[in-house]
């Protein structure tokens, strides 16, 4: 009441007076229950109502200024009105027809209100046999201006009956219909990220200017969040942010409403299908969760987009099928990928000491390592999944965004190198030229060799399994783990069938001197491998890391000098030996503790260098809304595609060029180390991992996503054809 | 060699997890974002530091006839002796803005306590909305519950029917005491989202 201004007393007592001369009208709309906000009646359209004929009645809300009343979802905050009517015997009522709302932000806060004067109608059929038509109703509303007043009231109607013309009142019924939904025209469909598609006839940039979706109920989809419109002739969408309780394969309903170039309003009633079968086709009740959702999935959006290219999610055994079979061929051509060399390297010497062995030895070891790549998939699939579970932002190779797990994997290649070069033997050891090859440390070593290879091939996936690894993660558990399983059986599959078809053993080439040629050649790749990783580890955690890298490097050269020199000696020196590798391996891994523990050195400037901005949704966001065209790079150190692109496609001197003619801008976005941000941006566009190249035209024009392997010519093409 | 190597990979892929933690909006099932704040007497009350301990959160506003509805019947003042019986901390968290409605200092909130007999174990200040905008807090009153080991196990509506009677209070489900109860006794919360309802949490601009 203190908010309560002059003027608006003033109104308000204006009405009051205006009803009471209007008095003998007030047969057709009850006396007002009013308050310094609200003047509240009960009106009719028709001045008499005919038994059996359905006619309508309103309640009919005049507001003082900056006060509002809610629709029937309220949004945010706030509540509905509500009536109960009491009819004579035999007559019948509709529920409300709620006119089309307005959106009134406050803050992050988003309500469906009207403002000003609004009628909310309803359908009345009298019975056939009606002597009289005596109305009530009751009726309770919460009006808000910045604070909120709960109020009531009654309301008598007495409806003459006769032949029915219109009421004075029935202009408002007129007003009301004009925003009340009409059935949509158009077709609707829900994409899994939230996107509301609706197409048909007559759509173009003129006929939908702008467009707003109300949901008709609290949950679905987040209510504040903004819809950006995008229209194109016959089609259009609005890209809505899924809420607390989006669920893709629902039914969404709710309000649409859409103004014309020449700012006429139109609304319709849209409902999306939804899934056909089954009891999550129907939308949860109002207000309440159906059960308790799986940690993790309760608010997370599905990372599928419009884009199109998307992999829906499997529903039946055919797709599921078809999915693991992708798994599987995307694993037997990891292969064939760069970061996958050094790994061959070693399953190369592994092969090359197989030769001549019993068949069952190398069954045993092809099994060994297949069970190693299998349980290192599905080990890391399911920790991806269970730190998404815990809300953590991590995707596809995300092991190499720690600088510990980098720098350990370095010491490893370096010490396999190492190896290889004769450095140190280690009887039983998985790399030793052994002869105790059927021995149990043999098998452990093949074991862990299909580890090592998993591990450092997983972010190679990106470019050939982004999208299913990303639908994968969407996926139930497991089925999720299944793809992962699905994508190491295809990775062992070479060796795994030197395991099923023993012929293919007695191809091998026979033992000799080659083999320690062989293996010292391969201690190359190791070492070119453990030095590209200390330059990711630079990347990661400075200059800092790198001597840190270094330093236990030099240790590790220490330690397995001291055990190989020792090796053949007496007792005394042997243990002497032992132990001083040992001490240097504890100096190492405390190395390694200390850099888990440092905090995260600032990014390199070189991952950022050249014409790009570092990404932020911010920054884009401002660009777009500029009008400016943006080139968007996600790109990360530990990503050897990424680089290959950067060098070969984007650094050159006519892609430079052809950004600074069509002054686009260029964002990258360095996810070397964990970065949400990213993250969500990857997963707004089906992916896992990187690279990610997204290219926004000028002014608001849809984004279009390039080839995860790109050239120089197909980067040109393409700004050719969005630019001109 | 060949025995040290297992324990490295495994010491490896532990660590490789930590640095990934990072926080977005409040989930059920993830950490509840933390945050420091000052109560009504001036002391400073962290999230993080109430770890082992059932934390609920509850918005208010005095002048809001929808929480007016839960302390003129007694049932959030209950809820709260409740509560406090599990053991659990109860924080209510005023973020209206000065000048607004429900907007109030140390002593305005000290008084609203003993008027209304509740037994909050604080009543923070939050006139800024910082800790509001960190939950996406958008009525009064909107709670959320926190697990002993810090994740979110409900967030949404004190019950189920949106009104500011008291009579309605019956025959509503009681979604906040049920979160409360589920958790105390360890088991799944049966709603952990619900629309909250009530006025809209009075933002600063």
């Amino acid at each position: 009441m203190s908010r309560m201004s002059s003027k608006g007393m003033i109104r308000t007592g204006l009405l009051l007076a205006a009803m009471v001369a209007a008095s003998p009208a007030l047969a057709l709309e009850s006396a007002p229950v009013a308050s310094a906000r609200a003047v509240v009646t009960l009106a009719t359209e028709a001045n008499a109502a005919e038994p059996g004929k359905p006619f309508r009645i309103g309640l009919r809300f005049r507001l003082a200024q900056g006060w509002h009343i809610y629709w029937m979802n309220p949004g945010d905050a706030g509540q509905a009105p509500e009536l109960d009517l009491i009819l004579p015997v035999g007559a019948k009522a509709s529920a409300i027809s709620w006119p089309a709302p307005l959106r009134l932000a406050e803050g992050p806060v988003m309500t469906f209100s009207y403002i000003g004067e609004v009628l909310l109608p309803i359908t009345v059929t009298p019975a056939q046999d009606a002597a009289s038509l005596p109305i009530d109703a009751k009726a309770s509303w919460l009006v808000c201006e910045k604070i909120c007043i709960p109020e009531e009231g009654s309301f008598h109607l007495d409806v003459p009956l006769g032949t029915p013309s219109p009421s004075p009142q029935a202009p408002l019924f007129a007003a009301a219909d004009a925003r009340i939904p009409r059935p949509s025209p158009y077709r609707a469909t829900l994409a899994p990220d939230g996107t509301l598609s609706l197409s048909g006839e007559g759509i173009s940039t003129r006929s939908v200017k702008d467009a707003w979706f109300f949901p008709s109920a609290w949950g679905p989809i987040d209510q504040a969040a903004p819809q950006k419109l995008t229209v194109a002739d016959g089609a259009f969408s609005l890209a809505l942010k899924p809420g607390q309780m989006f669920d893709p394969k629902a039914s969404l309903s709710g309000v649409l409403v859409i103004q014309d170039a020449d700012g006429r309003e139109s609304a319709f009633d849209v409902t999306t299908p939804g899934e056909p079968s089954g009891a999550t086709a129907r939308p949860p009740p109002p207000g309440t969760a159906t059960a308790n959702p799986p940690a993790g999935e309760a608010a997370a959006p599905a990372p599928t987009s419009s884009a199109g290219s998307a992999p829906a999610l499997p529903r039946d055994m055919a797709g599921m099928a078809q999915t693991l079979l992708l798994a599987f061929l995307a694993g037997v051509i990891l292969n064939l990928m760069p970061c996958v060399f050094p790994i061959l390297a070693i399953k190369a010497v592994a092969i090359a000491k197989l030769s001549g062995s019993a068949r069952s030895a190398v069954r045993a070891h092809a099994l060994a390592y297949t069970a190693g790549a299998l349980a290192t998939f599905a080990g890391l699939g399911g920790l991806l999944l269970a730190l998404r579970a815990f809300g953590i932002a991590a995707g596809w190779g995300f092991q190499l965004q720690s600088p510990t797990f980098v720098i350990a994997m370095a010491w490893l290649l370096f010490a396999v190198g190492l190896n290889l070069s004769g450095a140190f033997a280690v009887s039983g050891g998985f790399l030793a030229a052994g002869q105790s090859l059927a021995g149990r440390d043999g098998l452990i070593g093949s074991f862990f060799t299909g580890l090592l290879a998993v591990l450092v091939a997983a972010p190679c996936t990106a470019p050939f399994m982004g999208a299913a690894v990303a639908a994968a993660l969407a996926a139930p558990a497991p089925l999720a783990l299944a793809v992962f399983v699905a994508m190491g059986l295809g990775l062992a599959a070479p060796y795994a069938l030197l395991a099923l078809a023993p012929g293919l053993a007695g191809l091998l080439p026979k033992p000799g001197a080659w083999m320690e040629t062989l293996k010292q050649l391969l201690a190359f790749p190791m070492y070119a491998a453990a030095a590209w990783l200390v330059w990711v580890a630079s990347q990661q955690a400075g200059s800092d890391g790198v001597l840190a890298a270094l330093a236990g490097m030099v240790l590790i050269g220490f330690a397995v000098w001291a055990f190989g020199a020792t090796a053949g000696g007496r007792a005394g020196w042997r243990i002497g030996g032992r132990s001083m590798a040992a001490v240097a391996a504890v100096a190492a891994a405390v190395i390694l503790y200390e850099i888990a523990a440092s905090p995260a050195a600032p990014p390199a400037a070189d991952a950022l260098a050249g014409d790009a901005e570092p990404y932020t949704p911010a920054r884009l966001a401002a660009l777009r809304a500029e009008g400016r065209p943006v080139f968007v790079n996600m790109t990360a150190a530990w990503c050897v595609t990424c680089l290959v692109n950067e060098r070969l496609a984007l650094s050159s001197e006519r892609v430079r060029k052809m950004f600074a003619d069509h002054h686009v801008s260029y964002l990258k976005g360095d996810w070397t180390r964990a970065d949400p941000a990213i993250t969500q941006f990857l997963r707004e566009h089906d992916r896992d991992g990187v690279p990610l190249y997204v290219f926004y035209g000028a002014h608001g024009a849809a984004p279009v996503i390039l080839p995860q392997i790109l050239t120089e010519a197909s980067v040109l093409d393409e700004l050719d054809r969005l630019g001109s | 060699m060949s025995n040290f190597r297992p324990a490295l990979w495994l010491a490896a892929l532990g660590l490789a997890v930590l640095p990934l933690v990072a926080h977005a909006a409040p989930r059920i099932g993830a950490a509840a974002p933390d945050f420091v704040g000052k109560d009504s007497n001036g002391q400073t009350v962290r999230l993080g530091d109430l770890k082992g301990k059932i934390v609920v959160l509850e918005w208010t506003n005095d002048g809001c006839p929808y929480v007016g509805k839960w302390y003129r019947s007694g049932a959030m003042q209950q809820l709260q002796r409740d509560a406090a019986g599990m053991g659990a901390v109860w924080l209510s968290i005023a973020s209206s803005p000065p000048g607004e409605q429900g907007y109030v200092d140390g002593a305005q909130a000290n008084a609203d306590t003993s008027r209304r007999n509740a037994a909050p174990a604080h009543v923070l200040l939050d006139p800024q909305g910082t800790i509001a905008r960190l939950y996406g807090a958008q009525t009064t009153p909107h709670i959320f519950v926190i697990k002993p080991d810090g994740l979110l196990a409900y967030m949404g509506g004190a019950d189920s029917i949106a009104s500011t009677r008291i009579e309605d209070m019956k025959r509503a489900e009681p979604y906040a005491r049920e979160a409360l109860v589920a958790v105390a006794e360890g088991k799944p919360v049966p709603h952990p989202v619900t629309r909250p309802y009530g006025c809209s949490v009075k933002y600063s601009s």
